[in-house]
């Protein structure tokens, strides 16, 4: 069900309000007939959000870019121009001030994804101004998991196994719901355990002169 | 009294407590494992210890990579935090936690409950990965 089984496509889902603070309530849309923001979930039926992104040669402006030319609608682009699959688009909301979007990308092999790795990086170098950071591909010597940090937007290429591994689209969306953190055996403090970094603390084994 | 104690690592039950060098992270400290990794959860009777750091300094940071020899085996790990102050404005932990990493930089546990600190985002390096299964920031 996070699967999404639809080539190249960008799937806005808005996520209901139940599930927990990373995702965004539903922005009004601002280019008639597509509404944007929330949480893009990859689902099964993302049917009617991928004929209105169709018309993704409008700049809508967005507020939150890195730079005015290369923005998240032209990353968008450009993935679909290299036949990325499973496109997974998350908007995150200001609260986490980790970056704006975050783009989980699925690749047929690994020199696929070294290659849209690289492609990414030669936009960015190509539309960047001299005032932008520098940015590396992260992952060169894996074979399965590349990514790039663009500031305010962080890419992640994977093959579909490591993608299945992680499952970094559920931790993203569900936040504190997500069902692998809670799996992690909690971990309890042990009884011997002394807050504190007091000198004068006792200790069970400790012989002071 | 310059020295300063503290408890060991916490997953496991010792009951000596040490006085710490004013090191972060060097050789034969004891560490947390902070993922989900089987590795780094199963309980074993002897703690993880860090065996070299990977630093021109033998002492390592947030950020830095060690070698941990585990259950018997050498890993490498990255350091999210630990208990030795650093530059002001970031978060000092009460807990050297430690990611379990592969020698090509992927984690090796999916999930990470606690916060890592964002200066980690500024660092030269591979970090984005262990940034991406992180669950809070500090």
């Amino acid at each position: 069900m996070w699967r999404a089984v639809l080539a190249g496509r960008r799937l806005l889902r808005p996520v209901s309000a139940a599930v927990g603070g990373a995702p965004r309530p539903e922005l009004p849309p601002r280019v008639a007939g597509a509404p944007r923001g929330g949480c893009a979930a990859a689902r099964g039926a993302g049917g009617g959000g991928a004929g209105a992104l169709g018309a993704v040669a409008e700049r809508r402006r967005s507020a939150d870019t890195v730079l005015p030319k290369f923005n998240i609608d032209f990353v968008v682009a450009l993935l679909r121009q290299e036949n990325a699959k499973d496109i997974c688009v998350i908007q995150l909301p200001p609260e986490i001030k980790y970056c704006n979007y975050f783009i989980i990308v699925s690749g047929s092999s690994t020199r696929h994804l070294h290659a849209m790795a690289h492609y990414m990086l030669k936009m960015y170098k190509h539309h960047k101004e001299e005032s932008d950071p520098h940015t590396q591909i992260e992952g060169k010597e894996t074979d399965d998991w590349l990514c790039i940090d663009f500031g305010s937007i962080v890419m992640h290429f994977m093959l579909p196994e490591t993608r299945e591994a992680y499952e970094l689209e559920k931790l993203w969306t569900l936040g504190s719901y997500d069902d692998q953190l809670a799996q992690m055996t909690p971990q309890s403090l042990p009884e011997d355990f002394i807050f504190g970094l007091t000198p004068n603390s006792s200790d069970h084994l400790e012989t002071r002169t | 009294q310059g020295l300063l104690r503290r408890a060991v690592s916490h997953s496991f039950l010792s009951f000596a407590s040490i006085t710490g060098a004013c090191r972060a992270i060097q050789k034969l400290t004891r560490v947390r494992v902070v993922d989900n990794s089987t590795l780094g959860n199963t309980p074993y009777h002897r703690p993880p210890k860090c065996i070299h750091v990977y630093n021109k300094t033998g002492v390592g940071k947030v950020g830095d990579t060690i070698l941990l020899a585990i259950k018997g085996e050498k890993k490498k790990a990255l350091i999210v935090g630990h208990k030795m102050p650093g530059p002001p404005m970031t978060p000092r932990f009460d807990s050297n936690n430690v990611v379990l990493i592969e020698d090509n930089g992927n984690p090796i546990g999916t999930r990470i409950k606690t916060p890592i600190p964002y200066i980690l985002r500024q660092r030269e390096g591979e970090f984005s990965k262990v940034l991406a299964i992180a669950r809070n920031f500090v």
